[in-house]
Parts: C-alpha cells; structure tokens; sequence
C-alpha cells in the first residue's frame, strides 16, 4: 500500500522581488515499511515538500495523499497518523525531564498513558538513552537531545515519519543509532520513514529507494544500488598537486559530464573527480594537465557514488549547485 | 444509513473533545513542572513581589498609613499572575515559533486552543501557591484590615484571573506576528501597565491621583478593573451591588479578548500555510 503519493505537487513562493518555483510538477510514491530518502543540494525543494506532506504548507497546484489522505481536505486525519522531526527545532522544554517531554507529546496524539509510557521506555532502549530518561533536558549533552528529538517523532506511534536532515551536526556514534533505529522501525512496524538529506552516505546505507531532487524537480528514483549502477560513465578520480586548482570548473573539460574538485590548501593537494563520456577522454584530460604543469600523482577509475549519479543528471555537483555555479 | 453517519459523526466530537481535554490538561501540568522545575523561577516569582509588596507596607506603615498596608499585600498577592500572563504567556508563542516548537504543535492533532487553555490553567494553578504564600506572610506581619473574604470577592477574583488570562492569550496570538522584539514590547507593556493598573495603589476611582483621562485609559486594562474591585470588596466591603460594572466589564473584556486570541491564531495558522511566512523562523 502506498503510504505517500503525490501528484504533479508543485510550490510556488511570492516574495516582493521574485516568484520561487520551490517545487515544479513532483510526482511519486512510497510504501509501506519503505525508508525513503530525498537528496539534494540547499535549496532543491526538500524542507518544501516535506511541509506539504505534513501539513505546513499548501501546495500551489497538485495533490498529496499520507496514508490515504489528503494533505489538504484531510489535514487532521494526516496530522494524527504522522511523526515529525527536523534538526532545527528545540526538543521541549528544558526545565522538565527527558520522560516528561516525551509523555507530553504523546498528549499532544492523545495516545493513552499506559501506552505512551511503554513507548518511551521502547524508544529510548532502541535509541539507549534510558538512564537519561529522568535528567531534565537541560543537563543532557547534544546527542542525546538529538535522540530525543528523534524518539519524539515516534511517540504516537505514527504511520508515516517525516525527518528533516534528521541527522545534522550529530555525532557518528548517535546518527549511527538513529540509522538503525530508522530500518528496524520502517521493517518490523511497516512504517514509512521518509528523510530528506543532503548527506549521501545516510541516503546510501539506510534508503530502500531515493529521490534525487534538484530546483523543486524530481530528476532519478530508484534504489541507491540500481542508481549507482545506471551510471555506465566511468568516473575517475585524479590526485593532483596545488597547481590541479588552476583548472577551475572541471566541467569545461573536454569530455567530461560531470565533475567536482577538492582543494586541500593545507596538504597543497587537489582532487578532481570527473565523470567522462568514455573512457578515452582520460588520455586527453592527464596530456592537458601536464601541460598545465599540474602534477598528477594518482588517478584511477573508482565505484560511483549518489553524489556521481546527481552529477551525471545536473552536470555539476552539491557543493558547486550550493555556491551558485551554473552547469 | 443517517444514524450511522451521525453515530460515526458523534464518534470523531468524542474523540476531538478527549484530545482536547488531554493537550490542555498535559500543557498544564508542564507549564507547572517547568515552573518549580527552575529554580531561579520560584526565587523571582515568590521573593520579587514579596519584598517589593513588604516595602512597600512598610512604607505606608512608617507615613502613619497603617490602614493602607493592605493595598501593599493584595498586589503583592496579585502581581505574580500579571507576571506570569506577561511573561509566560504572552510570550510563549512566539517563543514557541522561533524555537520551531509551533510546527510540532500544528502538525500533531493537537489544537492551539486547547495548548492556550492549558498554559493558562497551568499558569494560574502553579502562580497560586506564591500568591498566597504572599498573602500569608503580609498578613501575619502587618495584620491589614481585611474584610471577610465572601462570595463576591471570590467571584471578582476568578473573573479577574479569566480576563487576565484572556489577554494574554490574546497578546500571545498577536505577538506570532512579532519576531525578536516580542521581548522590548513585552518589557513596555509589563512596566507601563503594572503601573497604570494601580497593583499596588488605587489607580482608578475616588482615591486614583492620577488625571482623569489617564484613569479612562487605565480602564482598559483588566487587570484594573479587577484590582479596583478587589480593594473595593476587601477594604470598603463593598458588594455586588455595587461593583457590578466592573464584574460586567470583566467579563465581557473576557470573552472579546479569548474571541480575538483564538480567532488571530487561527488566521495566521492559515496564513501561515499559505504563504509559508510563519515557517520561516525568525533569527
Ligand atoms: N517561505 C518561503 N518564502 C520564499 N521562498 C522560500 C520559502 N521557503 C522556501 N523558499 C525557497 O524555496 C526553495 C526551496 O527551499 P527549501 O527550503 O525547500 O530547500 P531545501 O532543499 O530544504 O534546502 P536546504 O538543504 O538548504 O534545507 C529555495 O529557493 C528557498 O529559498
Ligand atoms: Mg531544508
């Protein structure tokens, strides 16, 4: 059964100087006991479309359907049936304990007591974090809030949980909870948890599928391994010394797709990382570096990643789209 | 067929009514646990409006004006509720958006309504014990002339706290609009109004210094009309014959007030889903 489905969504922002097409035409669904992940770079629409689908925002045309319901005509049925969390919130209120923050927003579904504690002490064993359970909320250290914020969106037991970069700013060992937490509780509960990220590893180890999305456009949906291996360009990667910086925007090489580079001022090193329309292309790229006088230490032909597939489809990569480069 | 509809119909009020009965009762009691939860908050609530209430009796004691201590030891007892609707209440909202924590709200079942509800109901029950630990000890230590509390003095003391409360959950909703300078705006009003409400003198009436036109303004403000009354019933025992104006004007400061809270919180909900204005935190 599908648990999230829209249809043609789309959002347009007015400001005083310009009208934003935040999202433009999005279409897709996802099931039941589905980890579902959005990726893309800053601005591409994620927080957007996860408002709409919780109910925060309107959509300017199309529709949205959680858990069968719609978004817009059905707002409260949606409400009740949902979890919600993103990392920019505060968790709850800091002069009360872990235990009674979680219990009050377990009043907020109305859930009974008995079970509303029965779920508190479940999620914060998942997510270990019991004997914090009775310190207020100010005592605790980052990472524990950050778990409590995620255990918050499980307290009513929701049919659909929404996460915005749920992980952000966490420590490993936390986000590496969080992750497990999220693929127990989609697999044994058939829940649906749907993540918007920007980090492609977390897309990479916890999505049954992704979304890759980029200026309010569904561009690629399908599971992380069947996208990686969509991408038939080789992808190679070239160690270089300082000098590599002087190429600039990998982009306007001859035969190169896609492509992002690292300078690491420190180490006076650089990493090109390009995606060729063949493999031929690779002779030509390594003969106009040395005339550059760029010394390339190493390169070699390496595994795609999510991020190589996102290049492959918009020609530039996050950290490129996020300063404003245009493919 | 139709009585399946209206059973089911009967059904969802049921379940809308328990929500909204638990979320209030839930707010409630966190706005209590967060209050004696802070320290700092039970030295500032209970030992401000004690000493500036014991000065201020000691004070009229000194100038010869025993009779007039009482007025000292009712807006003491009085003063934390303002406090608390100033600085608990009005504020929380927009507290409540640019701590993200109205999101969680709008998107869970729970009505606005019934979190108001219960901050208030919170606010009012976790300010009373300080308020009548003022009291207390003001009386024992000055012994004031007190009339015998009676029907009516409970009655004006209730509807007092309903039309203080009222305002705030009024300035609550209209401070969404505010970002960051919610807090000037709230320092303005709390020392303008606790001045102009006359908490510790009477600012209004036979006995107000100030001009009559300040006095009309001042008759605006709830909390006013109720600290009038109050000292009316307590010092002059004065009745219901005698104060219903001012019980009338309460309540129906009241309900206009509780009607445009509600009603300007439901309009920037919606507006909010809107424009997606109200999303966007402020900084
Ligand atoms: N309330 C708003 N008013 C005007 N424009 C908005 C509003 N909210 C979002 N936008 C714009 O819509 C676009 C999509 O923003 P959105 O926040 O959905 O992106 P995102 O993918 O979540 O990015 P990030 O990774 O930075 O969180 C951006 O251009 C953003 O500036
Ligand atoms: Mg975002």
């Amino acid at each position: 059964m599908a648990n999230v489905v829209t249809e043609n969504l789309t959002r347009v922002f007015e400001t005083k100087s310009k009208r934003i097409l935040a999202l433009d035409g999005v279409s897709f669904e996802v099931q039941r006991g589905e980890v579902f992940g959005l990726l893309g770079p800053n601005g591409a629409g994620k927080t957007t479309l996860i408002r709409i689908l919780t109910t925060l925002l309107l959509p300017t045309y199309g529709r949205a359907l959680v858990g069968g319901f719609d978004v817009v005509k059905e707002a409260k049925k949606v409400r009740s049936i949902i979890g919600f969390s993103s990392s920019s919130e505060r968790v709850g209120f800091d002069f009360v304990t872990a235990r009674r923050n979680l219990w009050f927003f377990s009043q907020l579904y109305g859930t009974p007591i008995s079970e509303a504690n029965r779920r508190i002490e479940e999620l914060a064993a998942m997510l270990d974090f019991q004997d914090q359970l009775d310190r207020k909320l100010y005592t605790l250290t980052t990472g524990y809030r950050q778990r409590l914020n995620i255990a918050r969106a499980f307290i009513n037991g929701p049919q659909v949980v929404f996460f915005d970069e749920p992980t952000n700013g966490m420590d490993v060992f936390s986000a590496k909870k969080i992750r497990e937490l999220f693929v127990k509780e989609a697999k044994t509960n058939s829940r649906t948890i749907f993540l918007a990220t920007h980090n492609m590893f977390e897309a990479e180890e916890v999505c049954d599928r992704v979304a890759i999305i980029d200026r309010g456009r569904i561009l690629a949906i399908d599971s992380p391994e069947n996208l990686k291996s969509s991408l038939s360009k080789p992808v190679v990667l070239l160690e270089t010394d300082i000098a590599g910086a002087s190429i600039g925007d990998p982009t306007q090489l001859e035969g190169v797709v896609g492509g992002t580079i690292k300078v690491d001022d420190e180490n006076e090193a650089a990493k090109i990382r390009v995606i060729l329309r063949d493999e031929d292309f690779l002779e030509k790229i390594l003969g106009l570096l040395e005339k550059r006088r760029v010394r390339v230490f190493n390169y070699q032909r390496i595994e795609p990643t999510l991020e190589d597939v996102f290049i492959s489809l918009v020609g530039a990569g996050f950290a490129e789209r996020e300063r404003g480069i245009e493919a | 067929m139709l009585g399946r509809a209206s059973q089911r119909g009967r059904g969802a009020l049921r379940r809308s009514f328990v929500i909204w009965v638990k979320v209030a009762v839930s707010r409630a009691l966190i706005r209590i646990v967060a209050m004696y939860g802070d320290p700092l908050w039970i030295v500032v609530n209970v030992g401000g409006p004690m000493l500036t209430s014991l000065a201020l009796a000691f004070l009229y004691r000194l100038a010869g004006l025993s009779s007039l201590t009482g007025f000292a030891i009712l807006g003491g007892g009085m003063v934390s509720y303002w406090g608390n609707v100033i600085w608990s209440m009005a504020s929380q909202l927009n507290w409540d958006k640019r701590s993200g924590m109205i999101y969680l709200y709008i998107a869970s079942p729970a009505p606005l309504t019934a979190l108001l509800i219960g901050m208030s109901l919170g606010g009012i029950l976790g300010t009373l014990p300080s308020s009548i630990a003022v009291l207390i000890i003001g009386t024992l230590l000055f012994r004031p002339p007190f009339a015998p509390p009676t029907m009516a003095v409970a009655l004006i003391f209730m509807l007092t706290l309903v039309a203080l409360y009222g305002m705030g959950i009024a300035l609550s909703s209209l401070y969404l609009i505010l970002g960051r300078e919610s807090e000037e705006v709230n320092e303005v009003l709390y020392e303008s109004i606790s001045f102009l409400s006359g908490i510790y003198f009477p600012s209004i009436g036979r006995f107000s210094p100030l001009p009559l036109a300040v006095q009309a303004v001042a008759s605006l403000i709830p909390l006013t009309l109720g600290m009038d009354a109050l000292r009316r019933t307590l010092f002059y025992a004065e009745g219901l014959t005698e104060l219903w104006p001012n019980l009338s004007a309460l309540a129906a400061m009241a309900v206009a007030s509780i009607f445009i809270g509600l009603r300007t919180l439901s309009y920037i909900e919606r507006r909010g889903r809107e424009t997606g204005d109200i999303l966007v935190a402020m900084k």
